[in-house]
């Protein structure tokens, strides 16, 4: 059997397409806000193989982990062992998983008993129980920061829909509601792509979706190390530093070589830190898929469908027992911390190779701001994602006051905010108008948001970086602002630091800055209208 | 006599009807004013003003003041604390791998931002108050060292309660009694407060780029002898007169496709299609919407530039597939066609005026569903070798003949038109086996057959007067008014009560918003419900008539949206899952008559003028006969059969049958054999 051009380029499409209305309804009926403000979460359709050919462009992070934690499953329930009403979940880190809020549920899709594909949805839950409620800062373990889903099969009417497995996940969260609404929000996202992949197979036949979906896959490689091809061959060296291990202030090197032969490129992380203590640990499948999503943003046109073949030009080596492939065990919550260096790192070393492409590094952090309130008898859990600036770039400022490249959180509306969390009022949020490196394009700019407290023993838990060592610039370009975290309580401030646990009373104002991106260029190259234009609206630069 | 006019980007379209005759008219547009090409079109049709008893009226004034950044100056009042909510918008990244992303760049700087100490809280309280006495001397200051051209007001919970943004009005109308002033909880009384803000301040914009061009239009209309009425269409399908619009120029944001749409809609006549989805294939793009009952579906909010607008507006989904679009090969052999589009100029390569890329309507040309004549009535000289070069080149990299690639090219257009109508009618929950297609604009009825088969779509139908359906579509308009409010209740039976009340006080405001400006509300619209389950953050609209609402009980409200909520979901939760209502919409109009239709009952002997063309589909020829709308009668003719309309060409492939309907429609319908 041939598919024709034109049925492959129609096929294509309405995969991509049917991966995208999973997002857009898995967002739309969710519970938390985490997710449906937020949009902590992604969709994708995997081929009956398990291979993933099409994703919903929602979070980079999550979507390089479908691939892995599906293995994970089929490790224990192979392929052929699978049936109709069955379901895979998966959250854990030492499986193929990220961090345990993100949950992994499959749904195998068949049609005339025979399977043609598998749908697959991940969503960062609000709380998954542990050591404290939605973060644990503290955490010593993987067990203190939540209950673990390892890679099992179950089956939606008997161990869901009030089932045993439906009673367990109940059991052991805090806020039951919003957890069961957002799994079945999963499990109705993934019941919407089943529909579509069948209404394809009735269409061209399973056999032709199958071919296609195979060609989807060499196509994404193929466009791959058709990009890989133009960067000249060389090895190339990269390195970048988190500020601390969370427990010392001691920086935490992250190194890189990355060796592009012909249309072949190798990442390897020999020399990077041992694993640390305290949760900035990052899985194997976070590290791989921080490299790749750096790889495809320097070196690719932001149009190629990013799947399985997309990883097959790129091979990536991580250290096991380092902070970017630690051991069983240790606890991982903060993981895009370490992840991001792997970002500014492989960045860095592809600079070197094809310096056009690059752009400064910027804020790259995901700051957690999470805030939680004990009521009589039940919880209220607020928990947002905050990036920064954007490192500038060879044509554009760093854009301002935006998630950063791993993720692509929304913020949450203050509105909406101040509706389902009582205890607290958003006093301020606005631009950190001198927090961006200065350049011939400056970077972007970090922002603050300042809560005032609005009863007694509300917690206060986050992870980040950046407090110490900012963001450099590039050919010229100054710094980035650093983060900081304070509480203003009556007149005195008391300074936070960027992973802690902190007990706030009525009246306190917690203020968290997120700091800008490096700038790109000497300053004296800056064309007068962006200078006027920046005076004009009140911006300066990091250090003027 | 009644007369639309609607300037478009490159025609300026009229239609008039006396109540027996209709007469269209066609110019080009004027786009530095496009009221000149408003009076041109009046004097091609040989119209006389003073006879005109109602002009409705269609532009793109306030779409290109936004796309060309040409709006007024806007100053724009806050809450302290909040003066970056433009600038930091969602936070979100549209295109995930691309470094260099840049957000959507909003119409009011950070300079013209100014916070007001005031504040509400998410239960309507006041925290802050807002102190007259200061606000007055910080906007006497502001306004006397700059010079603005109206004023936006937005403010924290401003949907709960509006007495700050209220009162902030008050202080400015005090002082500068001309300044035009716009409320968030005037244009958008609805939560999340960017999106809110993006919408007012897009609102205060427009706003003097409208008034002026309407105000300007209204006066030269009289000079010249106009004394009937004036109206304007709005983006909600409806019209409103044209003083209204000068206070609230940002409904008629999107009124272009929005005529369109039912001009689709009224356009064929009470025929037994109230299910339609209209298909504006133009140049560069197309529209899709969804009709049902016919009721053109509304979106809550839509975006222009990347901003978001949250006003009721035709639900169109538009994608790059146009007549001009670009077919090409990316780096890894897959062939495209758009979004980049070859445009009017450089154009297609077969127009001659220097394009070298082949596009879709190359491909026609090629394959023979474009004739040399069907270009402006053979009018406009076409270069078929032209056409055969460009696209020689990509079907060698495929190594197929060109006649096969000519149909691919023409097939990958039409699979992005197909997932677009999905996207109107699977994705919100609505089979699109059950609708009718309604095919316009220059290519919409050549591509509109194979369309409907891949989604199994059985008729076709081509209105009178396509070629100038959107001008249709503004005689053809009621005048409409929607007014909504954010109003969060739990559904019980002690808030049946309050969610009645809210409905009627609402309709009432809408009633007599309509009443004082002389408009009879006599038609009756939907309410419309914006529900979830507690907890969820995205609503789903539930419809309901009048009398629904007369009767409306707990039951019928939890059943209306368990169902409305399965549609779209593919599940509902069980009975007894706590439900809220979140905001109440409602809208009045007053109905607009139809048009009167000649109709042609008596075909011509087709027979005798038959001519024949050769058509490649699928890498098969196939005798094509080709006639004119006029050929046509009721009896079926087979396809494949390709018809030269007015400014379009209709194309019936094989396996499809075509005649005229008792409306003048062109009805194409899949043969059951």
């Amino acid at each position: 059997m041939i598919v024709t051009p034109v049925d492959q380029a129609v096929i294509t499409r309405a995969l991509i397409a049917a991966a995208d209305e999973m997002g857009v309804k898995l967002i739309r009926s969710a519970h938390s806000p985490v997710v449906r403000e937020a949009q902590d979460c992604s969709a994708a359709i995997l081929d009956k193989f398990g291979r993933v050919v099409a994703q919903a462009e929602l979070i980079p992070i999550q979507l390089g982990s479908i691939t892995h934690t599906f293995k994970a499953c089929l490790e224990y329930h192979p392929l052929d062992t699978l049936s109709d009403g069955d379901f895979l979940i998966n959250n854990d880190p030492y499986s193929g998983g990220q961090h345990l809020p993100d949950i992994f549920l499959f749904t195998p899709v068949f049609l005339k008993n025979e399977l043609i594909g598998v749908t697959a949805t991940v969503v960062h839950h609000i709380d998954l129980g542990g050591g404290a409620p939605g973060l644990n800062p503290d955490a010593g373990d993987v067990h203190e920061e939540g209950i673990t889903f390892p890679p099992s099969k179950y089956t939606i009417e008997k161990d869901w829909m009030g089932g045993p497995f439906e009673r367990l996940v109940r059991a052991n969260v805090r806020m039951p509601e919003a957890t069961i609404g957002d799994l079945n929000a999963q499990f109705a996202a993934n019941a919407v792509g089943a529909e579509r992949l069948r209404d394809l197979c009735r269409k061209f036949s399973s056999e032709r979706i199958s071919i296609a979906m195979n060609e989807m896959l060499d196509y994404s490689e193929r466009r791959i190390r058709t990009a890989i091809s133009k960067a000249p061959d060389g090895e190339y060296d990269g390195e970048a530093y988190l500020d601390d291990d969370g427990i010392s202030n001691i920086p935490v090197p992250i190194k890189v070589k990355i060796k592009i032969q012909g249309n072949a490129l190798d990442i390897d992380f020999e020399g990077t830190a041992e694993q640390v203590k305290s949760n900035m640990n990052s899985p194997f499948a976070s590290s791989v898929s921080s490299a790749i999503a750096c790889v495809k943003s320097v070196l690719t046109d932001p149009d190629i469908p990013f799947n399985e073949g997309a990883e097959r030009a790129i091979n990536v080596k991580v250290p096991y027992g380092s902070i970017l492939n630690p051991r069983p065990r240790a606890p991982v919550r903060a993981r895009l911390l370490p992840s991001y260096r792997v970002v500014n790192a492989v960045m860095k070393a592809l600079g070197e190779a094809v310096p056009e492409r690059v752009i400064a590094p910027g804020f790259d952090t995901t700051s957690v701001s999470c805030l939680s309130h004990k009521l009589a008898d039940d919880y209220n859990i607020y928990l947002e994602i905050f990036g920064g600036g954007f490192g500038a770039g060879p044509n554009y400022d760093g854009c301002d006051a935006v998630d950063s490249m791993l993720s692509n959180c929304s913020n949450i509306p203050i509105e909406s905010m101040e509706s389902d969390y009582p205890f607290f009022r958003v006093e301020d949020y606005s631009l950190r108008c001198s927090s961006g490196g200065n350049g011939k394009f400056r970077g972007g700019m970090g922002f603050q948001k300042i809560y005032k407290i609005l009863s007694d023993n509300v917690t206060f838990a986050t992870y980040g970086d950046r407090f110490r060592i900012a963001p450099e610039g590039v050919l010229g370009g100054g710094p980035g602002a650093q983060a900081e975290t304070f509480v203003e309580r009556g007149n005195q401030i008391i300074q936070l630091e960027s992973k802690q646990q902190f007990t706030l009373q009525k009246g306190d104002r917690l203020v968290v800055r997120t700091g800008g991106g490096g700038g790109y260029g000497v300053p004296s190259e800056r064309n007068t209208g962006l200078k006027d234009d920046d005076k004009l609206n009140g911006i300066s630069t990091n250090q003027d | 006599m009644r007369v639309g006019i609607e300037v478009g980007g490159t025609f300026t379209d009229l239609v008039m009807s006396d109540g027996k005759n209709i007469k269209t008219a066609k110019v080009p547009s004027t786009p530095i004013s496009p009221d000149k090409g408003a009076m041109l079109a009046i004097e091609a049709a040989g119209l006389r003003l003073e006879k005109i008893s109602e002009l409705i009226h269609g532009s793109t004034v306030a779409t290109n003041a936004v796309l060309e950044r040409k709006g007024g100056r806007v100053c724009f009042f806050v809450t302290r604390g909040t003066r970056d909510l433009l600038l930091i918008q969602r936070h979100d990244r549209r295109a995930i791998y691309d470094l260099q992303y840049q957000k959507p760049k909003p119409v009011v700087p950070r300079h013209d931002t100014y916070e007001i100490d005031e504040r509400i809280a998410a239960d309507g309280n006041i925290v802050t108050d807002l102190d007259t006495k200061v606000t007055s001397t910080l906007v006497r200051n502001i306004f006397d060292k700059e010079n603005f051209d109206s004023v936006a007001i937005c403010f924290l919970h401003s949907y709960l309660n509006p007495i700050h943004e209220r009162a902030l009005s008050n202080i400015i109308s005090a002082l500068y009694p001309e300044m035009p002033i716009t409320c968030s909880c005037d244009v958008a009384r609805e939560f999340r407060e960017y999106e809110r803000a993006s919408t007012t301040t897009l609102a205060a914009y427009v706003q003097p780029v409208v008034a002026g061009y309407i105000t300007r239009f209204s006066e030269e209309l009289q000079e010249k002898g106009f004394q009937g009425k004036f109206s304007i269409m709005q983006s909600n399908g409806g019209r409103m007169p044209a003083a209204a619009i000068t206070k609230n120029a940002i409904t008629s944001l999107f009124s272009g496709p929005a005529a369109g749409v039912v001009g689709a809609l009224r356009g064929k006549g009470k025929t037994s299609y109230p299910d339609i989805i209209t298909l504006d294939m133009g140049g560069t793009s197309t529209d899709v919407a969804l009709v049902s009952n016919d009721h053109a579906e509304l979106a809550p909010m839509t975006t222009i530039d990347g901003l978001p607008v949250k006003t009721p507006v035709v639900d169109i989904v538009t994608v790059g597939a146009g007549g001009g679009s670009i077919a090409w090969v990316d780096d890894g052999g897959l062939l495209r066609v758009g979004p980049q589009s070859a445009g009017a100029t450089p154009g297609p390569a077969c127009y001659a005026r220097g394009g070298k890329l082949p596009t879709v309507t190359d491909a026609h040309l090629v394959r023979g569903t474009l004739q040399a004549d069907s270009f402006l009535g053979g009018k406009m000289p076409v270069d078929l070798a032209a056409a055969s070069n460009v696209i020689e080149e990509i079907a060698k990299k495929f190594n197929v003949e060109l006649p096969e690639m000519a149909d691919n090219i023409i097939r990958v257009a039409e699979a992005n038109i197909v997932r677009a109508i999905q996207q109107v009618s699977t994705e919100r929950g609505s089979d699109p086996r059950e609708f009718a297609l309604v095919p316009y604009g220059g290519a919409g009825p050549l591509h509109a057959a194979r369309v409907a088969e891949d989604l199994n779509i059985d008729t076709i139908v081509i209105p009178p007067n396509a070629g100038v359906l959107s001008a249709s579509g503004l005689l053809l308009s009621d005048y409409v008014h929607y007014r909504s409010q954010t109003k969060r209740l739990l559904l019980n039976e002690p808030n049946l009560t309050k969610i009645k009340s809210g409905i009627s006080s609402l309709t009432k405001e809408a009633k007599d918003y309509l009443i004082k400006l002389g408009i009879k509300p006599n038609r009756e619209i939907e309410t419309s419900l914006e529900m979830r389950y507690v907890g969820q953050a995205f609503e789903v609209p539930v419809k309901f008539t009048e009398a629904d609402v007369r009767n409306i009980s707990l039951a019928l409200l939890q059943k209306r949206f368990a169902d409305a909520h399965h549609k779209i979901f593919e599940f509902s939760k069980p009975e007894g899952d706590p439900v809220e209502i979140i905001s109440i919409r409602v809208g009045v109009a007053e109905k607009t008559p139809g048009l009167t239709v000649q109709l042609n009952k008596e075909g011509r002997n087709i027979d005798q003028k038959i001519t024949k063309v050769n058509i490649v589909e699928k890498g098969i020829p196939s005798e094509t006969t080709t006639l004119s709308r006029t050929d046509l009668s009721e009896g079926a003719i087979p396809g494949p059969v390709l018809i030269q309309d007015e400014n379009s060409t209709v194309y019936a492939p094989f396996g499809w049958q075509v005649r005229l309907d008792e409306y003048n429609n062109i009805v194409l319908e899949r043969g059951t054999e």
